[in-house]
């Protein structure tokens, strides 16, 4: 073998690592999340790192639910009974979907007082701001949809209260009342609508704005606690 | 061994290992939870009355069925179980499953033959249950008969 034909193989370079980055560029994506530059920061700069991940618990143990769990009027309760105490481990994935919802709310409603009181909605973060209202507004339809799904009598009458609200509304009122429960009365149509609405299509959106809302606070950076002067 | 690891190393260590223990955390109940149902249940078995052994024709097998509460997931349904009688001397009575051994299709037993037929895979039992031809690896399944105060039991997995 001539010398100098053949390279000595580098230890560097042969890393599975290295494989992967030379083909897909993974160490620059890996060093744009994690390693990007931050200003000195405390704590409350965590909870939108925290709501993302309860996102993340709320989809794990939500797929774990669907998959025992029948939106019928027949089967709800009984499934999500069943669910908490027969399966092994049920009533474990539920209380982490259940709590997971309540911390969700108030994580990303922590998350955006901690983003007003530092004023860091301003330029040039207002889209981030603007994507981060929508994603509470999801959060809320999460909640309110999500709610009604157990079919309990609390899920019922809450759902029914919840959805009269809509009837106040001047001149659509009656209109949007219809609107949200497919119907004159709470129903079975209106436990498939919200179980369709929950696991589908709320899900879609939410990761659509996330992933804007993700992007550019990579892209834009995090703005500094202000200072005195500013 | 008095090796020093640097602040950054050990938290992305430390990074790992919780990022790993969460994970865990979910895949564990997860698993837990999708296998669960996958576990052989325990049954109990239990004596039920078919009817008057004064139905059995010595030397043929006589259907019974009997209707019996079955919880499977949040579902308690009633199911109707066929048994197949079959007694030689009138005195010691064997109890037939109609369920053929090849692949569970249902078998009937075809009088002017003397056979278990199923109609599936065209296979055939003899009135002891023994396979007499086709596909079928073995015998069809027995359940225990006994007769008291005038009744037929059959022991059942409820």
């Amino acid at each position: 073998m001539t010398a100098g034909m053949f390279e000595p193989v580098d230890q560097e370079t042969e890393a599975p690592s290295s494989w992967l980055d030379e083909r897909t560029g993974s160490r620059g994506i890996f060093e744009a999340i994690f390693l990007r530059k931050i200003p000195k920061v405390n704590w409350a700069f965590t909870l939108g790192s925290a709501t993302l991940f309860v996102v993340v618990n709320q989809f794990v143990t939500g797929i774990l639910l669907t998959v025992y769990y029948v939106p019928s009027v027949q089967d709800a309760y009984e499934t999500v009974r069943y669910i908490d105490n027969t399966l092994p481990m049920g009533w474990l994935i539920r209380g982490l979907h259940h709590w997971g919802a309540t911390a969700m709310v108030a994580l990303a409603v922590l998350h955006m007082l901690r983003v007003i009181f530092h004023g860091a909605y301003k330029y040039p973060r207002e889209i981030t701001w603007l994507t981060g209202v929508v994603l509470l507004l999801l959060t809320f339809a999460f909640g309110f949809t999500g709610y009604l799904l157990p079919w309990d009598q609390k899920a019922y009458w809450a759902t029914t209260v919840g959805t009269r609200i809509l009837e106040v509304v001047p001149f659509a009122g009656d209109w949007l009342l219809r609107i949200a429960r497919g119907g004159d009365d709470l129903s079975a149509v209106t436990l498939s609508r919200f179980f369709g609405i929950h696991v589908w299509i709320l899900p879609a959106i939410l990761l659509l704005v996330l992933a804007v809302h993700l992007f550019l606070v990579i892209r834009i950076g995090i703005s500094a606690p202000p200072k005195k002067e500013d | 061994m008095a090796e020093s690891v640097s602040r950054r190393k050990f938290l992305s260590r430390a990074t790992l290992a919780i990022g790993g223990a969460i994970v865990a955390g979910w895949a564990v109940p997860a698993a837990a939870y999708i296998f669960g149902p996958a576990r052989k249940s325990d049954r109990q078995r239990e004596w039920r009355p078919l009817g008057s052994p004064d139905k059995v024709e010595v030397g043929k097998p006589t259907l019974f069925k009997t209707r019996i509460e079955r919880t499977t997931g949040w579902v308690t349904q009633e199911e109707e179980v066929s048994v197949y009688v079959f007694t030689e001397d009138g005195r010691n009575f064997t109890g037939l499953s109609n369920i053929c051994t090849h692949l569970g299709c249902r078998v009937r037993f075809v009088d002017d033959q003397d056979v278990f037929f199923c109609p599936c895979h065209n296979a055939s039992f003899g009135k002891d249950g023994r396979v007499a031809s086709g596909p079928p690896p073995r015998p069809l399944d027995t359940f225990d008969i006994m007769v008291e105060g005038g009744q037929l039991l059959v022991n059942l997995e409820i």
